[in-house]
């Protein structure tokens, strides 16, 4: 057990640019992902507040206090996981399992929010992934984003799951837990644009 | 301890980034109603677009400990950004949903 709670953070394999190949890959993969929730954020705004289609659009029928509390929860989220970081780079492994089950309870509460935000859509306001390009784009970016905010939850719950099994992460999983957070606070900074550029921001049309 | 923790902030640090995003947050929320009374107009988009611009950096900055790492990730971090947002920018100005001045 000794190795399991000897923890460092100084242990990556350090390559010719001096950051382990795993942190470089996952840095270059969150840069491209700027390219693909770009992509979305765009289409929605092209097809936002375009007239000429039946109704109603998304800008009509957001619960923007209910989506604020979501925004909340995810926001807090980070919080919650760079706890965890912080609680196994102090070898604290009870912390950290504590802080990563909570990260993941709390991304779970905001799939539950998008879930019954969807369901209100639908069945209240009628506004279905087909009603107009604007329904389209609002539900093809929020849905990818929550198909993003799944992911982590499930590699939270490994890592979490891993660390009981085990009693405990391996100096090993260090890179790990770093790699799910950095994931883990992407989501939640995409999570940012979108409240502020497709809630906050659009308008239905004129 | 290692040579990493010396320079990431401490828990009470972290609880402290994470109230002034809360209170970001919380201001983000009112202006949309403040603007929905005074209609603010384009300040209001400037002001949300600063406020959530704050965030984005807070939590690449303190909670994904950017600001601590090699500036090669720093690099290839804003190069994407600045990538999406050149590219999307240009479709944007092209298919007139934002207006360029002097374009």
């Amino acid at each position: 057990m000794a190795d399991v709670h000897a923890v460092e953070t100084d242990h990556e394999e350090h390559e010719s640019t001096g950051v382990s190949n795993l942190k470089l890959g996952m840095w270059i993969f969150l840069s491209s992902e700027f390219l693909f929730f770009g992509a979305l954020i765009t289409n929605y705004l092209l097809y936002s507040n375009r007239g000429g289609f039946t109704g109603p659009y998304p800008a009509e029928v957001y619960d923007i206090p209910f989506t604020s509390v979501s925004s909340f929860v995810l926001l807090m989220s980070s919080l919650t996981m760079v706890l965890a970081h912080n609680a196994f780079s102090r070898g604290d492994q009870n912390g950290t399992r504590t802080w990563l089950f909570a990260t993941a309870a709390l991304g779970a509460v905001f799939l539950g929010g998008q879930v019954f935000e969807f369901t209100e859509f639908i069945v209240n306001y009628d506004m279905k992934l087909t009603t107009n390009p604007a329904a389209s784009a609002f539900y093809v970016l929020t849905g990818f984003h929550g198909i993003h905010v799944a992911i982590g939850v499930l590699l939270l719950l490994s890592l979490w799951g891993i660390s009981r099994a085990r009693g405990g992460l391996s100096q090993k999983s260090g890179l790990n837990v770093e790699m799910v957070g950095l994931y883990w606070h992407f989501v939640d900074i995409i999570w940012i644009v979108i409240f502020t550029v497709v809630y906050l921001l659009s308008l239905p049309p004129a | 301890m290692s040579a990493e923790q010396h320079h990431h902030p401490s828990p009470s640090q972290y609880w402290k980034i994470a109230g002034f995003l809360a209170l970001v947050t919380a201001i983000e929320v009112a202006l949309f109603y403040i603007d929905k009374e005074l209609e603010l107009g384009a300040m209001n988009a400037v002001l949300l677009v600063i406020l959530s611009t704050l965030k984005f950096l807070t939590v690449v900055g303190w909670f994904m400990h950017l600001r601590y790492e090699k500036s090669l990730l720093s690099r290839f971090f804003a190069a994407g950004f600045a990538l999406a947002m050149g590219c999307y920018v240009v479709v944007l100005a092209a298919m007139g949903v934002i207006v360029i001045r002097g374009a």
